[in-house]
């Protein structure tokens, strides 16, 4: 259908051709599945590439690198694709950015692994010696943190640099080729037990094959829609509002992560140096976009107000937590929650929101494709696992490749590409189910619901092994 | 024991027919002449070519078997040291070896070698079999061409025409339906040249294995055609060693494996109860001949 439009109209603009399928598919209602596919007989000229990764954000680019940088996969002809234009680079010294992001020690470790992670350390990141959890409706709270605050928690690095370091990685690396303002128009799998080529058309009009396409192209992937999985989604009808803050006087080294769970959702504060800190305030649509028209005095005391404010207590789980705080024989001043710093600015124009939601793929693979990070997976930032899981991916994805090319398998072989999906699904659905959850219990207020969460709460911190556990699972260990 | 079988179930999934010997007309040039036993298993295979090269088919154990038999030959090519150390980790770590597959059936096999940079020659008695093996070559692999050849022809008579020529040689999921197995491993040793390995993969002859890889997986779950497995044509991993030591062939190597038929994956286990897989090397010394 596509094809025919193509040849009548002499070539219209991409724009028009998409419109002109929509109103075609909206009148004879077909799935868009089948008028979104390329002809291959079309695009006699494309150009090959082995592995072909759709999206060059966080995840994708430092796969890029992550497969440049890989002895096995060295010989395999690697094809980045990016919308946007090129990174114009990092400027350590400017103003801080407003998308940051809890990099964990899985995710250094990978970063360590493609030669990355001395030039976030040239610049600037700040360690996170322990983190403090707590909720408005009873005293219960959590505290993370090493042995003697001997090693961190995580690092929370500005989303830019990460990506300035990968990208640095992959402009060395001689096997891999960059091409920006590339957006992907479709895209063609091949059918099951076939063992032909992916191949893909960008809206410019040039057309691309490759032995594996990496959907890397974030929550709307185009890769996944013509992977023809089913995807659970849902919409917190919540936003995300960042915003780069500064801090008084009692900040001192500012090295603690803040999160106070609030009847409309968590208000995190993230350290990036020891006068400047990060916010992630989740919440209603209409409040974030209330809170991102304030003026900066009035935003300020509302952010102080979410931190300290007292707001109705439960009584019941109030009592209970104290009670089970005395069976374990602390006092109260042992549990004294402890306040963050002061916030004293905002810095101009730093604050932006996004939309929250939740989604998973039921599968990751397919002949011909695979898919990492958030085309594949979305959670709520509350817990700062979204990008950590898809960092996990690119480790995993890395591995599965080399071992399979290793093994003779061709590089879209779904055959060894499933074993990827395993090791990916067993670690992301708990994380996942666990941050849904998490976030599910605290947006309620129901008393027994508070209660129960409170003890959960107050239980783990008492518990060091089962702290510990958590712990680990947040850190990537 | 009992978790045991039902792990084991579907065994081994057949395989390559051909390769049967001629037990008589050794001498003769054409191949014609099968005996019907052989007649029979290669006819049961070619039925299924078809399906060959279809993963969620009837071959879709045959396929995972790859996981595990790919890379139990690449290292035990690796650890005879006959591998360039520049190769090694790399995708043409097979580079330059060359390799006899004994009953190649479609080729799942024979391809996956040869993207490791080996040159590989398959045999088979089934016709068909060939044909499916060269027509996915030709659509699916066309990059693997020069690496790869097919031929229909019963293995002594290969044997007689390379006699010594091969780095390795492969006999995969094709013992337990043989039923000559000296004769078929005489003729594949023979094409082996002094140090090179011998690569065996079959099922075992014990009750587990017959229980897993006949009775469940062709009468219980029919994940197998019926009549594909034989107890009387099942050889024990120490009858085989015993037929290659006489062959100048020493076992270096015995891997146990078996099948999780739900998740469609092979793996090693630590006895060989079920499946195993059998390296041996001919010794450079005296003559086998």
């Amino acid at each position: 259908m596509l094809g025919v439009l193509r040849i009548q109209g002499a070539l219209p603009s991409a724009g028009q051709v998409r419109l002109l399928s929509a109103r075609l598919l909206a009148n004879k209602s077909s799935t868009d599945m089948t008028t979104n596919r390329c002809e291959s007989s079309k695009s006699p000229a494309s150009e090959h590439f082995d592995i072909i990764i759709g999206g060059g954000g966080l995840v994708g680019t430092t796969l890029a690198a992550a497969l440049a940088k890989n002895s096995t996969l060295a010989d395999k002809k690697v094809l980045l694709l990016e919308g946007a234009p090129e990174l114009r680079g990092f400027d350590p010294s400017g103003p801080y950015q407003n998308r940051v992001s809890a990099i964990n020690k899985n995710s250094i470790e990978l970063f360590k692994s493609i030669d990355a992670w001395s030039h976030i350390e040239a610049a600037r990141y700040k360690h996170v010696k322990q983190m403090q959890v707590w909720e408005s409706n009873t005293d219960a709270l959590i505290q993370f943190q090493h042995d003697n605050f001997a090693s961190d928690v995580a690092c929370i690095i500005e989303n830019d640099l990460i990506l300035d370091a990968v990208y640095a990685r992959v402009k060395d690396a001689p096997n891999v080729e960059i091409l920006n303002k590339a957006r992907i128009q479709c895209v063609r799998l091949p059918k099951d037990s076939e063992g032909n080529l992916s191949e893909l058309q960008l809206q410019d009009g040039r057309s691309f094959s490759c032995d594996l396409l990496i959907g890397a192209d974030g929550a709307n992937s185009v890769v996944r829609k013509e992977m023809n999985v089913d995807v659970f989604s849902l919409n917190y009808d919540r936003m995300g509002l960042v915003a780069t803050l500064e801090l008084g006087e009692d900040a001192c080294d500012n090295s603690v992560a803040w999160q106070r769970f609030l009847p409309n959702g968590p208000v995190a504060l993230l350290p990036l140096t020891d006068r400047l800190s990060s916010l992630v305030w989740s919440t209603t649509n209409e409040q974030a976009k209330k809170l991102q028209a304030l003026p900066p005095g009035e935003f300020v005391d509302a952010l102080n107000e979410a931190f300290c404010r007292q707001y109705p207590r439960v009584e019941l789980a109030d009592k209970a937590v104290q009670t089970l705080n005395s069976l374990f024989g602390h006092n109260a001043s042992q549990h004294q929650v402890q306040y963050p710093p002061r916030v004293c600015g905002v810095q101009d124009k730093s604050r932006a929101t996004f939309p929250l939601g939740f989604l998973h793929a039921s599968s990751y693979v397919c002949n011909g494709a695979a898919l990492v990070g958030d085309a594949a997976h979305r959670v709520h930032p509350l817990a700062g696992q979204g990008v950590n899981l898809g960092f996990s991916d690119v480790r995993h994805l890395v591995e599965s490749l080399a071992a399979g090319a290793y093994a003779g398998f061709k590089l879209g072989d779904k055959q060894h590409l499933i074993k990827y999906e395993r090791k990916c699904l067993a670690k992301n659905v708990p994380i996942m189910l666990g941050v849904h959850g998490l976030h599910t219990l605290y947006s309620t207020q129901f008393s027994p619901v508070v209660l129960l969460r409170s003890l959960g709460l107050q239980l783990t911190q008492n518990l060091p092994p089962i702290k510990n556990l958590f712990m680990r699972g947040a850190m990537g260990q | 024991m009992l978790r045991n079988l039902v792990f084991a179930s579907r065994g081994l999934r057949q395989s390559l027919a051909g390769i049967l010997l001629r037990n008589s007309a050794r001498s003769s040039s054409t191949a014609t002449s099968l005996d019907a036993g052989t007649e029979k298993e290669v006819r049961h295979h070619e039925n299924h070519a078809s399906e060959w090269w279809n993963q969620n088919g009837t071959m879709g154990a045959l396929h995972a078997l790859n996981e595990i038999r790919v890379p139990f030959i690449r290292d035990g090519i690796v650890s005879r040291g006959t591998v360039e150390p520049g190769y090694v980790n790399t995708t043409k770590v097979l580079k330059g070896q060359h390799i006899l597959e004994v009953g190649c059936g479609g080729g799942l096999l024979t391809e996956q070698l040869a993207r490791l940079g080996a040159q590989v020659t398959g045999i088979d008695l089934g016709e068909k079999l060939i044909e499916a093996a060269r027509d996915h070559l030709k659509c699916f692999s066309s990059e693997l061409a020069s690496n790869v050849l097919y031929k229909m022809e019963p293995v002594d008579q290969h044997a007689k025409a390379n006699c010594e020529f091969y780095d390795g040689v492969i006999v995969s999921e094709v013992l337990e339906h043989v039923d000559d197995k000296v004769t078929l491993l005489e003729a594949s040793v023979r094409a082996l040249k002094p140090g090179g390995s011998i690569f065996i993969t079959t099922l075992n002859k014990t009750i587990p294995s017959w229980f897993g890889g006949v009775i469940l997986s062709e009468y219980v779950l029919n994940l197998v055609p019926k009549g594909t497995h034989h107890w009387d044509k099942m050889i024990s991993p120490l009858d085989v060693q015993r037929i290659l030591d006489t062959m100048n062939c020493q076992t270096v190597l015995v891997n146990g494996s078996t099948y999780d038929f739900w998740s469609n994956t092979w793996r090693w286990i630590n006895n060989t109860q079920m499946c195993y897989a059998l390296q041996a090397v001919k010794q450079p010394l005296s003559g086998s001949n």
